[in-house]
C-alpha cells in the first residue's frame, strides 16, 4: 500500500501552517525534518528521555510519541517559540546564568517542561518542579543547576512583576 | 507544501490515518477494516510499536478526540471512567481521589508528565502489557470494561481483556468504551506501589494495589489486593486477601502474607532466573505497602 498523505492545519509558534505530510510521520520528524526546527531534539525516540518535549495546547508532550497527524487543529510551541525579538525567555536566561547547560542536548526539552509547569502553576515548590521534569534526562549536570535555574526564573519573574 | 520523508532508522511502515468524527463512524470503520487496523487512543505505546515494527497496520484509527470516550462520573453507585480519559485527567479528578485512591496514586506516578498528558486508561488496558500500571488498581475495584462494536455493547471483567501478555481478547471490530468500577466504600487504607529501575518512566518490574477497611477493634473487615507486572497478566491474589481477612494485623502477619504472595507468584510463573530477586522484592514491597495497617493508630 502506498503512503497516504494527510493534510494538517495547526499553529506552530504562533504561525498558522497547512502542511501535507505522510501519515507515518511523527510529530518530531515533522518539526525537525520538514519544518527544520532543529531545537527539538531526538534522544531515545521512545519517550524516555524528554529531549523532544514540546507544548501541544499548553501541555508538555513527547513529540516522538505522537504522529504528526495528531497535531491537526492544535496549538504547538517549540523551543524556537520562546522569547521574542532577539530576547531570551526568562527560563532560557536563567538556564544560562545558572550553568544548567553543559552538552546542551537535554536543555530544550527541560526548558519546555519547565515552561509548561510555570504556565500551569507560576510558583511551584521543589517537589512540583521535580515531578514536572522527572521525564527529562540530563546526563551532565546532576540536575542541581537545573532546579536552581527554574527556581531562579520563578523569583526573577516575580521581581520583574514588582518592578513593573 | 508537500514533503516526502527519507527512509531512516525507525521509519514506520506505510499506513493510512483515519480520525472518525463520532463513535458510530469509528465502529463502522472497524466493522469492515478492524483486522487491518490499530486503534490509537493516545498513541504513546502505539507509536513505539509502529517504529519498532511490532505493529504493521494498514490503518491507524485515531480515537483520541471522540467525546463518547471522555468523562468521569458517578451514577447509580457506580464509577464510570471513559476509555479516552488521560492519566493526567485521572490524577486531577476529585471524584477519583475520593472513590479510587489507589488508581489516583497510580496516575500520579505513571511514566512522566509528558506521557500522562496524552496516554489514556483505555490504551493502557487495551495494550495488554503485563506491566500496565492501571491494572492492579482497576482489579481491586472489580472493574468491568464496556466494549462497543457495531453489534452493540458487551461487558467483560477487566481481567479478561488480556488473554496473555500483549494479547487482547477484544474482537477486531471492538473498542473499549468505558470502565465501570465499584467505588471504594468506608475504606480507611488504599495504596499503589511499584518497583522500577528509575522513579519516572521505568517499565514496572512489580506493581501492586490494595484497599482495606480496618474496624475500630483493628480487625481487617475488607481487603482487596492485586498484583501486576510480575505475572503474565495482572491479577487479584485471593491467598493474600483471605489470609488477612478478619485478622488484627501485626508485622509478622504481614510478612506471612507477603510469603504467601511470593509463593503465588512462583506458582503462576514457575521458578525463573529472576525468582531470587522477585521473591524477596514482591514480599518486601507488599509489607511496605500494607504496613500502615499495623502502624497507623497502633
Amino acid at each position: 500500500m502506498g503512503c497516504e498523505t494527510v493534510r494538517i492545519c495547526c499553529t506552530i509558534n504562533s504561525r498558522q501552517k497547512t502542511i501535507d505530510i505522510p501519515a507515518n510521520l511523527t510529530a518530531l520528524q515533522l518539526l525537525r525534518d520538514v519544518l527544520k526546527l532543529k531545537g527539538t531534539k531526538e534522544g531515545c525516540g521512545i519517550g524516555e528521555c524528554g529531549a523532544c518535549t514540546i507544548q501541544v495546547d499548553g501541555k508538555a508532550v513527547n513529540a516522538c510519541l505522537m504522529l504528526a497527524a495528531q497535531l491537526d487543529g492544535r496549538n504547538i510551541i517549540t523551543i524556537e517559540g520562546l522569547g521574542e525579538s532577539g530576547k531570551l525567555h526568562p527560563l532560557q536566561e536563567s538556564f544560562g546564568k545558572n550553568h544548567a547547560v553543559q552538552c546542551g542536548f537535554c536543555t530544550p526539552g527541560l526548558v519546555m517542561s519547565a515552561k509548561a509547569l510555570l504556565d500551569e502553576n507560576p510558583s511551584p515548590n521543589r517537589a512540583q518542579i521535580s515531578k514536572a521534569i522527572a521525564g527529562n534526562l540530563c546526563r551532565c549536570t546532576g540536575y542541581q543547576q537545573i532546579f536552581s535555574s527554574i527556581e531562579d526564573a520563578i523569583q526573577g519573574g516575580s521581581e520583574e512583576g514588582h518592578d513593573g | 507544501m508537500l514533503f516526502k520523508a527519507a527512509p531512516k532508522r525507525g521509519m514506520m511502515v506505510n499506513f493510512a490515518y483515519r480520525r472518525p468524527k463520532s463513535l458510530a463512524e469509528a465502529l463502522d470503520f472497524l466493522s469492515s477494516c478492524g483486522n487491518k487496523t490499530k486503534v490509537l487512543a493516545g498513541g504513546t505505546d502505539l507509536t513505539v510499536d509502529l517504529r519498532q515494527g511490532s505493529a504493521q497496520p494498514e490503518y491507524v484509527l485515531d480515537t483520541s478526540r471522540l467525546d463518547e470516550l471522555k468523562g468521569i462520573e458517578l451514577s447509580n453507585g457506580q464509577l464510570c471512567i471513559g476509555a479516552g480519559v488521560t492519566l493526567t485527567e485521572i490524577y486531577e479528578s476529585a471524584l477519583l481521589e475520593r472513590y479510587t485512591p489507589a488508581l489516583q496514586k497510580c496516575a500520579a506516578t505513571f511514566a512522566s508528565k509528558q506521557i500522562r498528558n496524552v496516554a489514556t486508561i483505555g490504551g493502557n488496558v487495551a495494550h495488554c502489557s503485563p506491566c500496565a500500571d492501571t491494572l492492579p488498581p482497576l482489579l481491586i475495584h472489580e472493574a468491568k470494561a464496556i466494549l462497543a462494536s457495531n453489534k452493540g455493547l458487551r461487558e467483560t471483567p477487566i481481567e479478561d481483556v488480556a488473554s496473555g501478555p500483549y494479547e487482547s481478547s477484544l474482537r477486531p471490530d471492538e473498542i473499549i468504551l468505558r470502565f465501570i468500577l465499584k467505588p471504594s466504600k468506608d475504606i480507611n487504607f488504599a495504596d499503589f506501589q511499584k518497583i522500577g529501575r528509575r522513579k519516572a518512566l521505568a517499565t514496572a518490574r512489580i506493581t501492586m494495589a490494595f484497599m482495606a477497611r480496618q474496624d475500630a477493634d483493628r480487625k481487617i473487615s475488607f481487603l482487596r489486593f492485586a498484583l501486576g507486572a510480575c505475572t503474565p497478566t495482572p491479577q487479584r491474589i485471593a491467598l493474600v486477601e483471605d489470609y488477612l481477612a478478619c485478622r488484627v494485623p501485626t508485622v509478622q502477619t504481614l510478612w506471612e502474607a507477603g510469603g504467601l504472595l511470593a509463593e503465588s507468584v512462583l506458582e503462576i510463573t514457575g521458578r525463573r532466573p529472576s525468582a531470587s530477586y522477585k521473591e524477596p522484592a514482591v514480599r518486601g514491597l507488599s509489607v511496605r505497602m500494607l504496613y500502615p495497617l499495623v502502624h497507623v493508630g497502633a
